[in-house]
């Protein structure tokens, strides 16, 4: 009881707290700072593999004048105004019609939406490559109904392969974030609807003026956590296109971007790494744009 | 125990276990190498291990099977992490790749020359894993170019084998549409996100991305300009089946929807496995472009063998490639014969397999055909920027198609392609 002795219990608990804590903090800095910051020293480099020199902020001039980068981070944000405000809607609807207890089935139809989201990433991509093949089932089943005359090209013209993307992210995420919004809708006061019905408040505004306003914390969370899963798409992208982001870089994304950067073309880390900041840049200002929308409207 | 004094000797435990493995693998010479396709390069390096194995019964071969993009994409990371533990002792790399690898990674792999014999083999594949004078691979096998064509599917349309021999890209569509016209099938299988087209064309014209410099040819190349205005051709008259990946596009042709493959002499395995379809196969050469300098030889990838620097096996690993690679003639008959290999040790030609005739090609002496158009191949020089100028070119296409100017879309790909080389 040295320790006890020299400086009192406050400061024996003290570095024994800190002792207890030392091998995680000490492991953080090993695989979470240190590669931060030797990534951010990285950024400042330039060179073919190992072969890196301090190059200034070349690579950041270099973002400028990359078309492909251009692309990539005009597709990125594509996906992100296009997919996520249709996902965390269609999210919200099926969790309101679910939590109907006059439903018969909910069980099932809970488990079926959320599914998707344990299934693999790349089983489902590549059985989506599959099924929206040139005479893939879906192409099949559109023909066969009428509905299309010519088979849709989805993996091989611009416009559609985009359109596919979304489609599977947003069948593997939505019934996620709807898990989210029905655990929160359960946790609202009924009396609050039975006063509202009682008043005679339509169900339309119900849902827009009771439901939405009390469930806006956990739109915030699952509206930062789908923006930042969306400015990192990767494997989606990666597994349905053999990696190239094409047709005509038309599905590119910034991480599979930097992915070709590293593996697939002459090794650039400094110039990668450059892109991968301008990720952690991209989600801290639209999560700081999210929380501030947030706030704005509490007044 | 404090923390200080407890980290060293944990850290000295586990190096003496490491070297204790170490060890223990040097007694066993295990060598272990990456490649990918099982039908293709496994097996052959299979083959050629258990060659080596009869007369050095002390080495064993551990082959293991990754898909091409992750051989890369492992040896990358390995070998930029700065460790060697996790590489094997040899790896496969595409002759594309050869240059990008020795160049950003200098010292990481062994030097061969003085150890191998390399005017034995085909000049454009030792050129290719060159540097400073040294040249580092074993090469392997050619990419050298066919059509392979449905004879079939071609009789119904009219046409005789004669009819395919020596023909222009423009002959090629023509009998395309009347293929198509008669027998509704598609002429080849095409994917618009694979490159692979352009290269065969460009090549063959003798012309790449990347003049002998190394400096970016696109705006002035003839041949690329051609190649483009071809695919365009191709694509407006709708004689193609679009694919989307390999996996897709190697279904076009096993699946008899198409009359037609053109690609790299490795392709003889895949098409062969459909043993239905023998007798129905016949090998052209590749037709040629329009323009002054173009040819029927052209080259689709093809690779080689590198024994990494950090190798434990290092010497036992040299010694196996040279041995069986450079040196057994009746090696390069066995996978020729099983596999389709087309081997570019020039000694192998020689051998009794070149000569024989294929029953799947209706008793075509195929392999000499191969062989003689390998001499052929226009020699260019592979740059290290292809998979980037690739990216450049398939993204461009859609464009292409929808009427842009060829110029304006060399133009296009030339600054996309001016960004990326840095």
């Amino acid at each position: 009881m040295a320790l006890a002795r020299r400086g009192g219990i406050g400061r024996y608990y003290n570095v024994n707290g800190w002792l207890f804590v030392a091998p995680a903090l000490g492991l953080i800095a090993l695989f979470m700072i240190y590669p931060i910051l030797w990534s951010l020293w990285m950024s400042f480099q330039s060179g073919r593999g190992m072969m890196l020199k301090f190059a200034g902020f070349s690579n950041i001039v270099r973002l400028w004048n990359d078309p492909v980068f251009i692309k990539a981070l005009t597709n990125t944000l594509t996906y992100f105004v296009v997919q996520v405000p249709i996902m965390i809607l269609l999210a919200l609807i099926l969790a309101s019609l679910l939590n109907n207890p006059k439903l018969v089935g909910r069980g099932f139809f809970r488990t079926a939406i959320f599914l998707p989201c344990v299934t693999s990433l790349v089983a489902y991509s590549v059985l989506f490559k599959g099924m929206f093949a040139h005479d893939g089932i879906v192409n099949a089943t559109l023909e066969a109904i009428g509905v299309i005359g010519e088979p849709i090209p989805w993996l091989t013209h611009p416009f559609w392969a985009k359109v596919l993307v979304i489609l599977a992210i947003t069948w593997r995420w939505t019934g996620y974030n709807m898990i989210f919004y029905l655990a929160a809708m359960q946790n609202i006061d009924k009396s609050i609807y039975e006063v509202a019905r009682i008043d005679g408040v339509p169900a339309w505004a119900r849902f827009t003026h009771i439901t939405i306003p009390l469930l806006k914390p956990v739109i915030l969370f699952t509206t930062v956590i789908s923006t930042i899963g969306t400015i990192q798409l990767f494997d989606e992208v990666y597994n349905l296109t053999e990696g190239k982001g094409g047709p005509s870089n038309a599905t590119l994304t910034l991480s599979l971007y930097i992915y070709n950067l590293t593996f697939r073309f002459m090794p650039n880390f400094g110039y990668a790494a450059t892109v991968s900041y301008v990720i952690v840049v991209l989600v801290a200002l639209l999560a700081c744009v999210q929380f501030f929308a947030a706030r704005e409207r509490d007044r | 125990m404090n923390l200080r004094t407890y980290l060293p000797r944990l850290t000295s435990v586990a190096l003496a276990g490491a070297s204790l493995l170490a060890v223990t693998a040097a007694e066993a010479k295990e060598i272990t190498v990456w490649c990918w396709d099982p039908n293709f390069n496994v097996a052959i390096m299979k083959e050629a291990g258990a060659r080596y194995t009869k007369t050095h019964p002390d080495v064993t071969f551990n082959i293991v099977d990754f898909a091409k993009a992750d051989v890369e994409q492992k040896l990358q990371t390995g070998l930029s992490s700065g460790t060697a533990d996790a590489l094997p002792d040899i790896v496969l790399i595409e002759d594309y790749g050869a240059q990008k690898y020795l160049q950003s990674f200098p010292g990481a792999f062994a030097p061969l020359s003085g150890t191998v014999d390399y005017s034995g083999f085909a000049p454009y594949k030792v050129e290719l894993m060159t540097l400073e004078g040294q040249v580092y691979g074993m090469p392997f096998d050619s990419g050298v170019t066919g059509l392979y064509y449905r004879k079939d599917y071609l009789e119904q349309a009219g046409f005789k084998p004669e009819d395919m021999q020596g023909i222009t890209w423009d002959r090629f569509i023509e009998i395309g549409k009347q293929v198509e016209a008669k027998t509704g099938k598609k002429m080849m299988g095409f994917d618009p996100t694979d490159a692979g087209l352009v290269r065969i064309m460009m090549q063959s014209a003798g012309q790449w991305y990347f003049d002998k410099e190394g400096k970016a040819n696109i705006t002035g190349n003839a041949a690329l300009k051609a190649s483009l205005e071809t695919i365009n051709k191709i694509m407006a008259a709708n004689i193609y089946k679009p694919a989307a990946g390999w996996a897709d596009w190697v279904g076009t042709f096993t699946s008899g929807d198409v009359a037609s493959v053109i690609t790299g002499v490795w392709i003889t395995g895949t098409v062969k496995a459909q043993a239905d379809q023998s007798g129905k196969w016949g090998v052209a050469p590749l037709p040629a472009l329009s323009i002054g300098g173009a040819t029927h030889a052209s080259n689709l990838g093809g690779s080689s063998w590198y024994v990494l620097e950090s190798s434990a096996e290092k010497a036992e690993a040299i010694d196996f490639l040279n041995e069986v690679y450079a040196k057994d003639v009746d090696f390069y008959q066995t996978i020729l014969t099983d596999r389709g290999a087309v081997g570019s040790l020039l000694a192998a030609r020689g051998g009794a397999a070149y000569g024989e005739a294929d029953a799947f090609f209706g008793g075509e002496k195929v392999w000499q055909n191969f062989s003689d158009w390998l001499a052929k191949v226009p020699s260019v020089n592979y740059g290290v920027f292809t998979n980037e100028a690739d990216t450049a070119v398939t993204a461009q296409l859609p464009a292409l198609t929808q009427g842009t100017p060829v110029d304006e879309v060399l133009k296009a790909i030339d600054a996309e392609v001016s960004a990326q080389i840095q």
